[in-house]
């Protein structure tokens, strides 16, 4: 578990498992819906096509007569950004606390990790209704919420990751000769740890796209008229009978790539282990 | 003296109109035209919109739709609206006001009662009307009655009491006809809720359900006709439509637009469309940049496609407007060009003004249905004039916050109301819920000349040139009047269309009644 | 052991308290107070200033923590602002509402959930391993929402009407009431549970100790029952305990979906209502669930096997 793997072996090795290949695929599929999705919309997402629910175009009309196919087209640029913009906030931040105080120990250790699980005590959702209802639904909001909630867990694994790595006759050569401790932290800890890293990235972005559609869908997240995934299954769900599409375009999406991120994941998990396990044995 | 007796005429017509008047505020058509004739019992389970922990029972404070419900059930005004929004008789058999709209007096009902079985008199209506008033805890209706002065109510017998009013009041009628300002016995309390009302209370849950029994000495005859209300409070629209369709209620209110063509196809439902005058206005405050020059105010009244807001936002469930309110008034201008989409018009004004590429932020929330939709089409219509709207939602609580009342561009919601009353509501300085801060010193004048004006004719060419007035340059867009859309299983009979904007009939379990 | 969970607790007690002056904080800063809530659209200044007045509005912001706090200690969490019902009264019922419902929930997933990854990992590779993968991979990724919508329309509104689709009633909550919810809530931690189990008890069935028990020619079925499946719980004891966590933020939009008279529901109410201490009481409950869930997963852990460290989170 605590070789140094550089992030590129550990794809190339995770990518030899179907299972991966599956995963890359499906993320691959949303994503490029999502980013060329805008240029192939055949309508302005916020212009009116028809009545409300109306069944006249491909997919039909919205809540408000707009054309679902483009607002679906539309609607996975944000998310996808949020998301991956929450998870290195959240990641990075946890990464960095779970490696201080894993590595210096004593009182910061005591400090962060107790910080951490009163944060952890919230649920995330309540966390973000009680933030969200005071700042209002803000997009920089959002990314704080959801990433500061995600910092607690990973700074627990991290923490552990990076105990058994201190222990090693590197860092123990590093310290005797002098390198500052943020030299050590970066240049030696950081390599050795990028197994569970990677793996932490992996699920915390499923994390951030399943939280932020949800908060989006609760009226927390994004707001109207923006085309979003999340935005357009709470908008439209009323109809699920009569419209369907507009709920289970957007769901499907979301269902696709949060299956991707999870077999990209168990595969990146898998291979980091198998690789530690090869190194070590 | 001659528009005296108009209004008196209407008033002591219906109450000597016979028995078909005899049910007030009814319509003209007998409760059961429709099913055969009506069945007594059964109980009637209904789901209402909203509703929450803070629910209450109180006559005069309903705030939530289920409040209203409760209360329409509980209690009477001394007058009320039919379904065609005109003033009719309730607790009240005459309400005469004096040649100088200074002195009103009322005439009770006889032998009417409240659910403890004693009787209505004068002192219990001095004891409501004071009650709302009382400047320590002021009501609901605290500010329509605001001409009343509790020293200058007058008891002359148990069934006659004089108001001698501090200004004049010419349409005070409208006021005691309001829902929210029934009547109670003397020493009312909130906790143990006694009216006079169809139907007596049962119990209470807030934020979930209360339930009501059949008055059986309510003073309308034959109603109501059901043994028992269920009034059960839904604050989601999924849930609320869902109990109705897997049986679970009998009617509720608000049938969600994506839901209407589900109901429609479903034999053993029935949809409740009602034609209102309720409006749901944009605010756009005349005393604040940018909507201080009138010119960006009628630019941004000609950047709205009515036609379109209705299509979108109410799926054609509605009428459009014409930047005026109380279509229902007699004096209603309905001579006044329709307002239609010219951006090239708007854009010169817009330009004549200085404030060419605009951007301006338009606070919605989802405190009545439609509001966030509405927003959102017209942020994409006023593009077509170069103008940036950026809709901000908030949650209610924020909306109602510190900021209420005070948002440069925002929306509100309205129920059905006459002219002069929904002025004193909203669009005259003093008045409570004046979100345009207008106070144009002629309009103003305009409004107290109309309100002191006993004669009709004298009044409606006054209230005319007030709503000229606000057609021109007044800070609402008035862009259309939503249908009142409501659901219930063929099950029940005797609702019918209605006016008021409030739902179900305004709440009128009494005239319903259960097919077997 | 016990040293353990004493300091586990006097830790839980501490947390508590911050997370009571964070939930008071943000509950004070949300825009808007109570009496502008109550009143909504009819929020005259004079009639605001009354209601105000009523309910002590205007006392500082400390004296009202302190007098809150005070009352806690005592074991009186005051009253409902907007209602004026003591807070205990009022969210005692719903407190045992969401209890059922998450206990239900609990108790039918964690079992099911285990066997299922038991045997999902006994027969690794095999039809029946893929068909569980895919099957709980969906239904993870699938938002809580959209299978409790789906379950209505195929067991409530659709043609089947077994069930009722919301709850309605005055707070007493029976079984029918239970099982949509229920259900939506164990389809939604249950596929977790699932995964856990099986990695683990790959990881299990794979380690010397599971084959040494083989070697010493135990029939499968008491390897498996007597010495894997014992090994396997404590690592996913961690997960059980992160998803029963999660049921008490869970419990929110399941309960708003079905009506279903909880916490959850009432939690959402009292912020809509800025009802502070409605919101203070709910907010540390769900709290102090959580922190009671992790330390009985800690200790099952131990007990289960102290051997096997608890990486697995």
């Amino acid at each position: 578990m605590t070789a140094a793997v550089a992030p590129a072996s550990l794809l190339r090795t995770a990518a030899r498992t179907g299972r991966t290949r599956v995963g890359l695929v499906l993320v691959a599929l949303v994503v490029l819906t999502a980013l060329l999705g805008p240029l192939v919309a055949p309508h302005d997402p916020t212009d009116f096509v028809g009545v409300p629910f109306g069944r006249d175009s491909l997919f039909g009309a919205d809540n408000l007569g707009r054309d679902v196919l483009s607002r679906f087209l539309h609607g996975g640029q944000l998310l996808l950004v949020l998301s991956i913009a929450a998870t290195v906030v959240g990641v990075g931040v946890g990464t960095a606390l779970g490696m201080v105080a894993g590595y210096r120990g004593g009182w910061r250790d005591e400090l962060i990790m107790r910080i951490g699980d009163v944060v952890l005590a919230f649920p995330q959702v309540v966390l973000a209704l009680l933030f969200v209802s005071i700042a209002g639904p803000k997009v920089w909001l959002l990314v704080t919420v959801v990433g500061l909630s995600h910092a607690p867990r990973v700074a627990r694994i991290m923490r552990d990751a990076t105990l058994m790595v201190v222990e090693r006759d590197f860092v123990k050569a590093a310290e005797v000769t002098g390198t500052r401790r943020l030299r050590i932290m970066t240049g030696e800890i950081l390599p050795n740890v990028t197994g569970p890293l990677m793996v932490e990235l992996g699920l915390r972005l499923t994390y951030s796209i399943g939280l932020i559609a949800a908060l989006s869908f609760l009226g927390l997240g994004l707001q109207p008229p923006t085309a979003d995934w999340g935005l357009m299954i709470n908008e439209n769900r009323i109809a699920l009978t009569v419209q369907p599409w507009a709920v289970v375009l957007p769901v499907v999406a979301i269902a696709v790539l949060t299956i991707g991120t999870n077999l990209v994941t168990d595969g990146l998990a898998r291979a980091s282990a198998g690789l530690g396990r090869g190194v070590e044995r | 003296m001659s528009a005296t007796s108009t209004r008196r005429d209407v008033l002591r017509w219906a109450v000597a109109g016979g028995a078909v008047l005899l049910t007030g505020c009814g319509t003209q058509a007998a409760p059961g035209a429709a099913g055969g004739p009506p069945r007594r019992g059964g109980r009637l389970r209904a789901g209402i919109v909203g509703g929450s922990a803070k629910d209450s029972l109180d006559v005069h404070a309903p705030v939530t739709h289920p409040d209203e419900a409760r209360v329409l059930q509980l209690y009477d005004s001394l007058l009320c609206y039919d379904t065609d929004f005109r003033i009719q008789p309730a607790l009240a058999e005459e309400v005469t006001p004096s040649a100088d709209a200074k002195t009103w007096t009322i005439r009770l009902r006889q032998g009417v009662e409240f659910h403890n079985g004693k009787a209505v008199t004068a002192e219990d209506v001095a004891f409501s009307l004071r009650r709302i008033v009382d400047p320590a805890k002021p009501q609901a209706g605290a500010v329509g009655l605001a001409a009343i002065d509790p020293a200058g109510i007058e008891i002359v017998d148990p069934r006659t009491l004089r108001l001698n009013l501090r200004t004049p009041d010419a349409v005070l009628a409208d006021q005691l006809a309001q829902y929210n300002n029934g009547i109670v016995p003397i020493g009312y309390d909130p906790k143990k809720p006694i009216g006079t009302g169809p139907f007596a209370f049962g119990s209470f849950e807030p934020g979930q359900q209360s339930t009501f029994t059949r008055n059986p000495k309510y003073w309308r005859e034959n109603e109501p006709y059901l043994d028992e209300i269920v009034i059960i409070d839904f604050p989601d629209d999924t849930a609320r439509v869902n109990a109705l369709l897997g049986g679970q209620v009998d009617v509720i209110d608000q049938l969600p637009l994506g839901q209407i063509e589900v109901v429609r196809a479903n034999p053993a439902l029935k949809v409740l469309d009602s034609e209102t005058g309720a409006w749901t206005p944009f605010t756009m405050r005349v005393d604040q940049p940018p909507f201080d020059d009138p010119r960006v105010r009628e630019a941004f009244r000609l950047i709205v496609d009515r036609e379109q807001m209705v299509k979108q936002v109410l799926g054609g469930h509605g009428v459009v407007g014409n930047d005026l309110y109380a279509r229902f008034d007699p004096a209603y201008a309905k001579d006044l060009p329709q307002r239609k989409q010219d951006i090239g018009r708007a854009k010169e004004l817009l330009k004549q003004a200085g404030k060419e590429n605009l951007t301006v932020e338009l606070v919605t929330s989802a405190v009545a249905a439609g509001l966030v939709e509405a927003a959102q089409v017209f942020a994409n219509q006023a593009k077509a004039a170069g103008v940036t709207v950026n809709v901000r939602k908030v949650d209610s609580g924020e909306f109602y916050g510190d900021n209420y009342l005070k948002w440069t561009f925002a929306q509100d919601f309205w129920f059905t109301r006459s002219y002069l009353p929904q002025t004193a509501q909203g669009s005259v300085p003093g008045a409570p819920y004046n979100e345009t801060h207008w106070s144009d010193p002629k309009f103003v004048d305009l409004i107290a000349q109309a309100r002191s004006t006993v004669d009709e004719k004298q009044r409606a060419e006054l209230i005319k040139q007030a709503q000229r007035m606000e057609y021109d340059s007044g800070g609402y867009i008035v862009w259309g009047f939503a249908n009142q859309v409501d659901a219930h299983s063929v099950r029940v009979n005797g609702l019918v269309p209605d006016r008021s904007g409030v739902p179900l009939t305004s709440y009128g379990f009494r005239r319903a009644w259960m097919s077997a | 052991m016990v040293r353990l969970a004493v300091k586990r607790l006097v830790f839980g007690a501490l947390i508590l308290w911050a997370v009571s002056v964070v939930v008071f904080l943000a509950t004070a800063a949300l825009p808007g107070d109570t009496a502008q809530a109550i009143l909504g659209r009819e929020a005259t200044p004079e009639r605001l200033a009354a209601l105000r007045l009523e309910l002590h509005l205007d006392d500082p912001l400390v004296s009202q923590y302190f007098s809150w706090l005070g009352g806690l200690l005592t074991f009186d969490p005051g009253r409902s602002l907007v209602n004026g019902l003591p807070v205990a009264e009022f969210v005692g019922p719903r407190i045992v509402n969401s209890l059922v419902l998450m206990l239900t929930a609990a108790v039918v997933s964690t079992p099911l959930a285990m066997f299922l990854g038991t045997w999902s990992a006994v027969r690794r590779d095999r039809a029946a391993d893929h068909v569980t993968a895919v099957v709980t991979l969906v239904l993870a990724a699938l938002p809580e929402f959209v299978v409790g919508i789906t379950l209505v329309i195929v067991f409530a509104t659709g043609p089947l009407r077994l069930l009722p689709a919301v709850y309605v009633g005055t707070g007493q909550v029976t079984f029918v009431d239970l099982v949509l919810p229920a259900l939506t809530l164990v389809l939604a931690v249950g596929p977790y549970i699932v995964r856990m189990m099986r990695a683990t008890m790959i990881e299990v069935l794979e380690s010397e100790y599971v084959q040494q028990a083989r070697l010493k020619g135990l029939p499968e079925r008491t390897v498996l029952l007597r010495h894997a499946v014992p090994n396997a719980v404590g690592p996913v004891a961690q997960v059980v305990a992160l998803q029963l966590a999660w049921l008490a933020g869970g419990v929110v939009v399941v309960e708003f979906l079905f009506r279903y008279p909880g916490i959850g529901y009432a939690l959402v109410d009292a912020v809509n209502n800025r009802d502070l201490p409605v919101v203070q009481a709910l907010a540390l409950l769900i709290a102090a669930l959580y922190i009671v869930v992790n330390l009985l997963a800690d200790l099952v852990s131990l007990v289960a096997n102290p051997r096997v460290r608890t990486a697995i989170r």
